[in-house]
């Protein structure tokens, strides 16, 4: 059954990119300066919010853990941080091949992608401190602090962009942003199968960490025998 | 609450006490410090106009990468003999034990950042006794930005494999924002000018950020601790 | 198409192709994963056997 459901939104999920994909490439006519290549902001935008959201749950569920003690919890929450850092590394590499076209080089040190790049990092590091340690409610709690104190990082790393000359280009979706309403729409609307995805790999990955944990016990419980 | 500051304060002494015995983080880290000086050397050179324009940057890595060898012993210094077994289950409630772990890598840090900077300016060259308030306070918040961070991260990777290494993997990065600020306003303030008008904005940051993360790990330390 | 069009639909082109191979790798761990948690549910098998035999 969940089996099923899972299959299910991964066939909604690749027939609204299809539809997503012809629209863009045939409807949406091209940004006046800067061409074809603009359309990488609709994979770009929904990746970063993606990730955005998935460290996000990482922090409440890192939250939750601390309260339930559930080992669930800390389930979800590796799940969530290794799919965030996946969008994160597709918002990065998709950025990266835009900045080639535009700016004409593969990084600059524009404090928006260092921030990503940091928050990337720090999500890495992560995933290193889980690495290193054996006994895993204590892993469950330390990696909960982690997440909660790399979230609360995160504001005070992007909030220091306003204070920064930067040459990316200015939000597009807020303030005086001018991006055209069928422009929106697609970045919107495409964000909603990239969401799906980052779903299915989140219940997949969940799963690999239930059985991983039952493993473990049945095989501490025929040692003990 | 007077028995909390107490309690504080009998740890901060103690193991400022220790530290001050043996000398042992202190000496490497003050020696580390001037090996950063010297290696900076090569990397440009030492005389140029860009010194200047990069002498914030240079001064906090050097207080970085030497801060994070004292914070690094400050909880794995209680591992011998079980101390830190002692020490969490002695009647200090969990956050009096941290803040006067993070007020003696406080002292220890300052102590530091004292001796290197004037090492700093004869090195290369630069009058850094220009606007001595501003440049203690920028000091002083900035620090302890670092302070609260490490230790926590100190407490955090005490009992992992590979201690030395997780502890500047993890810290560095949740450090930036106040390392950042930090580099930022100590540019101007080496080079006599004063902090005005948009450079507040990093003030504020710096002050946010102490604030955060002192609330942060002082709600947090007795999971790290206890569980 | 001039030059710059072309030059431009082919990054767009990476561009495309670059988000899916990174999921595809995450999704080559995830299955790199799976073999592992078989290969330990099959020693646990034959351990349990091992010890039913004895």
């Amino acid at each position: 059954m969940r089996q099923k459901i899972l299959i299910g939104i991964g066939l909604i999920a690749a027939g609204l990119l299809l539809r997503n994909i012809w629209l863009m490439l045939t409807n949406l006519p091209d940004e006046a300066f800067q061409g074809a290549i603009f359309r990488i902001i609709f994979f770009h935008v929904p990746a970063a919010f993606t990730a955005f959201l998935c460290f996000f749950a990482s922090l409440i569920s890192g939250i939750a853990y601390l309260r339930t003690q559930n080992l669930k919890w800390d389930a979800f929450s590796v799940s969530v941080t290794e799919v965030g850092l996946a969008f994160g590394a597709a918002n990065l590499i998709t950025g990266m091949i835009w900045a080639r076209i535009i700016w004409g080089i593969w990084w600059t040190w524009d404090w928006r992608l260092t921030s990503m790049l940091l928050c990337w990092l720090l999500y890495a590091g992560y995933l290193v401190l889980r690495r290193a340690v054996e006994e895993p409610t204590e892993r469950a709690r330390l990696s909960a602090v982690m997440s909660i104190l790399s979230f609360a990082v995160v504001p005070f790393v992007f909030f220091s962009i306003k204070w920064f000359r930067t040459q990316h280009p200015q939000p597009v979706l807020y303030g005086q942003g001018k991006m055209d309403t069928g422009y929106r729409a697609m970045l919107y609307g495409n964000w909603v199968p990239l969401l799906l995805f980052a779903i299915i790999l989140i219940a997949v990955r969940m799963e690999q960490e239930r059985r991983q944990r039952e493993l473990d016990a049945l095989r501490r419980e025929i040692h003990a025998f | 609450m007077t028995r909390f500051l107490r309690q504080m304060f009998t740890i901060a002494a103690k193991d400022l006490r220790s530290e001050l015995r043996t000398k042992e983080a202190v000496n490497a880290s003050l020696s580390f410090a001037l090996v950063i000086l010297l290696l900076f050397s090569f990397a440009f050179d030492p005389t140029s106009d860009m010194t200047r324009e990069i002498s914030g940057g240079l001064l906090w890595l050097v207080f970085a990468f030497a801060g994070v060898l004292v914070l690094n012993r400050s909880f794995a210094r209680e591992l011998n003999n079980d101390c830190l077994d002692a020490l969490i289950s002695s009647p200090v409630p969990g956050p009096a034990l941290f803040l006067g772990k993070a007020i003696a890598n406080y002292v220890l840090l300052l102590g530091i950042e004292c001796v290197c900077l004037p090492i700093f300016g004869i090195f290369y060259n630069i009058h850094w006794t220009g606007q001595p308030a501003w440049l203690a306070l920028v000091m002083l918040l900035g620090t302890w930005g670092m302070t609260v961070v490490g230790t926590v991260f100190s407490a955090l990777t005490v009992n992992m494999r590979l201690r030395e290494l997780m502890l500047p993997m993890l810290v560095y990065p949740i450090m930036i924002p106040c390392l950042m600020a930090s580099m930022q306003l100590t540019t101007p303030l080496l080079a006599s000018e004063p902090i005005s008008g948009d450079m507040l904005a990093w003030v504020r940051l710096l002050v946010g950020f102490d604030i955060i993360f002192t609330a942060l790990a002082v709600t947090l330390i007795d999971t790290v601790l206890v569980g | 198409m001039n030059d710059a069009a072309a030059r431009n639909f082919e990054y767009l082109a990476y561009g495309l192709s670059a988000v899916w191979l990174v999921l595809l790798l995450y999704v080559l761990t995830l299955v790199g994963r799976e073999g592992k948690i078989r290969a330990q549910i099959e020693s646990l098998k034959r351990m349990v056997e091992d010890r039913e035999k004895r």
